[in-house]
């Protein structure tokens, strides 16, 4: 137990001084029994300031020190580890006299709260033991979910610095929606041919583990060791023995819409998704075959030369330990039905900004041709409507960031394929933040002559052969009222169901959107509250390809740094239960957040102390009174009690 | 719904020949058609059965998976595929 305590009293420059009397603090505290040295000092943390506290160490045979300053989330770990140069950082803790007080209080009452606080502190680490870190080992291999352009940059950083990824991804291909567009902004190449060497590298890296056409089901553990279950879907084609001849899909009767084109161009019941899909391999669609069992058709086994058809595949489930997590599972665009006043779902030329890219693209449904889809013919004039969804209390109140740059492309490939056709555009405003971006509108603008229109559309409905536009141009205060052949809306871009159903499995929190919530939003954008998991992508919020990407990168950063080490250390402020009084109620079990409270064979509680992060509910819950959080026993909270009421 | 590519992908289609006198009323041929193409009719054969019809009064469903005639334990049912040929000529 301390014996010689030093209180240091911060002046943090007039942020505490200025309301409270931090002579008046030290002088009072020198008083209190057990402390042996009070002083104060501008600002405790820099340099010059730690260096006081480690000279009157030594000077005054210190062996606890106390920080009065701001709150320990701040500096806890700059004086600790100042402290564990000459004892147990357990014997250094921190009075918040700022947050809790000096910014929420008059000068007087402030005074008086921050000498109780700092002599609650007192009390409380003359009840503190000396504690040794926690150490828990590292299973170094990352599971990345989602293999759109985010996951695919996250695993090849990860595999090229030398550890295993097992890439998981639902649909038949990789790719995810880049794979889908024509071309990019700001400099117009082909997404398709930037993306697919980067796909093709995903298979043939020796460290990567590609698992296409599969779920996750399940997560347990923590940092370092989660285990996950994963659902392998059978393709009923031998992935290896198919060689892509395509007899098969000559073969099969069963036509139906493919996802990949939007539903634009049909596809057959054992498909492949797109020419350049990774695995390169053909797949049955079980709900669209016409029997599998029992088996029916059988047309497509029949044609096949290389015998890759198997109709007996089973689903499997892999078992896997990582020790961390990359979520990657990117977006979809709101849903179109509900964008009632834009009439969509019910006209064939009021279709998507997803759709036109794979009108747009050269193996899409229309071979990169731009067609009226209710004639085939030309269209002549074209209304690009941004912000569809997006900014709309009624619908989705952010804005959905990449919708500007996108209609400024799809406006100016129009021209470039129609250069008599008039393209207009509505919108709120122009958004255009990236390196290069403001200029590529500005090409779009003037070298183009796209009729930008600011403000919003009222209204869209058929007349005849045309599409009317109605809307009010906000700059002139004049109606305007457009006859289009073709109608594009740029849709707000939310997170994917899918998106949801992982956090669950994760605990971790989605916002409104489906996106998935950071720690912190502005410096811990890439991480989870929990240790060990991350975000790349649209996943976390809509971005554009360039901040995906760079937003992966951090994730396979954030990994790697997890993985430089041979062991994890953690915090040891855990909670302890008593096994002989424990009752074996589970309550504890049921309400720990981090789910670290488990039950033993023998039917009683278990911390697992690698996953507390000592929030302490378990202990407030116990019914028994039978947990205890190490260095925050009941008997020192009673004696901090009692020492400011 | 709508596709917008030119040329549609027409499913292929075959011919159904039902041999009506052979039939011994099993069903499986109307069971198992994975396109619904097949009922049991009202009339006689000379067996005293109800042999299959087509449920339209064509065969337009039909796709010429051949699997009625596979199941039929009396051979009583074949189907004649109709191939694609305007199409493969005009490529
Ligand atoms: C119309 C339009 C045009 C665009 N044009 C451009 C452009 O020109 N330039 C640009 O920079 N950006 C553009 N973008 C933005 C670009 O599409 C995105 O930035 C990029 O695709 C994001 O990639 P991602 O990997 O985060 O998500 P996605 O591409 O959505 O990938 C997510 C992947 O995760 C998979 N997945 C989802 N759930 C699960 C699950 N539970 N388990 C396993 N796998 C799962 C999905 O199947 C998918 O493959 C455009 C967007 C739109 C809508
Ligand atoms: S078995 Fe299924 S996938 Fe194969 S040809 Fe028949 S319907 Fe198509
Ligand atoms: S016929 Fe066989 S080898 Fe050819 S694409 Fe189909 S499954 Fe693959
Ligand atoms: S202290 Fe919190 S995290 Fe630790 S076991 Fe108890 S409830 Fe769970
Ligand atoms: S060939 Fe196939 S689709 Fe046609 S009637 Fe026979 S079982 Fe039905």
């Amino acid at each position: 137990m301390a014996r010689r305590i030093g209180v240091f009293v911060c002046h943090c420059g007039v942020n505490i001084a200025g309301v409270v009397d931090v002579e008046r603090v030290a002088e009072e505290l020198r008083k209190y029994p057990g402390v042996a040295f009070a002083t104060t000092y501008q600002y405790m943390c820099s340099d010059p300031g730690q260096n006081l506290i480690r000279q009157k160490i030594e000077e005054e045979n210190l062996d606890a020190v106390i920080i009065a300053a701001c709150s320990p989330a701040m500096h806890e770990e700059t004086f600790r580890s100042v402290c564990k140069e000459f004892f147990n950082p357990y014997r250094c803790e921190m009075a918040n006299i700022r947050e809790q007080c000096s910014w929420v209080h008059d000068k007087k009452e402030a005074t008086e709260k921050a000498i109780k606080l700092v002599k609650a502190t007192v009390e409380k680490l003359r009840g503190n033991e000396d504690l040794m870190p926690i150490f828990v080992p590292i299973e170094k291999k990352c599971l990345v979910i989602g293999g759109g352009i985010a996951g695919i940059q996250a695993a090849l950083d990860i595999a090229d610095a030398g550890y295993k990824v097992i890439l998981v991804e639902k649909e038949a291909s990789i790719g995810g929606r880049m794979a889908q567009l024509s071309e990019t902004f700001p400099t117009l190449d082909c997404s398709q041919c930037i993306l697919t060497p980067k796909m093709v590298a995903v298979a043939r890296h020796p460290n990567i583990k590609l698992m296409a056409y599969s779920e996750v089901i399940d997560i347990s553990g923590y940092v370092g060791n989660f285990d996950v279950k994963i659902l392998k879907k059978p393709r009923y084609v031998d992935e290896d023995a198919c060689t892509v001849c395509g007899d098969c899909e000559k073969a099969c009767p069963v036509i139906i819409p493919n996802e990949f084109d939007m539903e634009k161009k049909p596809r057959k019941a054992i498909y492949i998704p797109f020419p350049q899909a990774v695995p390169s391999t053909y797949t049955i669609d079980r709900e669209a075959c016409l029997g599998l069992a029992p088996l029916t058709c059988a047309q497509c086994k029949d044609a096949c030369e290389a015998n890759a058809i198997n109709y007996d595949m089973q689903p499997k489930i892999v078992e896997e330990r990582v020790g961390a997590i990359i979520v990657a599972t990117g977006y979809d665009l709101y849903d179109k039905n509900k964008l009632v006043e834009y009439g969509y779902g019910e006209d064939d030329d009021i279709i998507t900004s997803l759709e036109f890219e794979r009108m747009l693209s050269a193996s899409g449904p229309t071979g990169g041709e731009i067609i009226k889809p209710s004639t085939g013919k030309v269209p002549k004039k074209v209304v690009f409507i941004q912000c569809a969804g997006s900014r709309d209390k009624q619908h989705m109140p952010y804005c959905s960031s990449i919708c500007c740059m996108y209609t400024a492309k799809h406006a100016l490939l129009y021209k470039h394929h129609v250069p008599d056709g008039e393209a207009y555009i509505f919108y709120i405003d122009i958004r255009a933040t990236g390196k290069n971006y403001e200029e590529f509108i500005a090409r779009v603008m003037e070298e183009e002559r796209i009729n930008y229109i600011r403000g919003k559309v009222a209204k869209i409905y058929r007349e005849g052969d045309k599409i009317v536009v109605w809307g009010v141009d906000t700059l002139t205060g004049k109606k305007v009222e457009i006859k289009a052949d073709l109608v594009v809306l740029a849709m707000a871009i939310v997170g994917r169901k899918e998106t949801k159903e992982i956090a669950k499995l994760l605990k971790v929190a989605v916002d409104d959107g489906n996106f998935l919530k950071e720690s912190h939003p502005k410096l811990k954008p890439v991480e989870a509250l929990s240790r060990g998991i991350y975000f790349a992508g649209c996943a976390q919020s809509p971005k554009d390809i360039p901040a995906a990407v760079a937003q992966a990168s951090a994730a396979a950063s954030k990994v790697l740094a997890i993985f430089s080490k041979d062991k994890l250390e953690k915090d040891p402020l855990v909670a302890v239960v008593d096994e002989d009084r424990c009752s074996g109620c589970g309550v504890c079990v049921s309400i720990c957040p981090y789910g670290a409270m488990q039950r033993q064979p023998n039917g009683k509680a278990k911390c697992i102390e690698a996953l507390c992060e000592g929030c302490g509910t378990c202990a407030a819950a116990c019914p028994s009174n039978n947990i205890e959080m190490r260095n925050y026993k009941d008997e020192q909270i009673e004696k901090m009690i009692e020492v400011i009421v | 719904m709508k596709y917008w590519v030119k040329k549609e992908l027409k499913p292929p289609h075959g011919k159904v020949y039902i041999i009506k006198d052979r039939c011994k009323g099993c069903g499986f041929c109307i069971e198992f058609c994975p396109q619904g193409v097949l009922q049991e009719s009202e009339e006689f054969n000379a067996k005293g059965y109800h042999p299959p019809k087509l449920v339209e009064t064509d065969d337009k469903k039909c796709i010429g998976c051949g699997f009625c005639s596979l199941i039929c334990p009396e051979f009583a049912i074949h189907i004649e595929k109709e191939e694609e040929e305007k199409d493969e000529k005009a490529d």
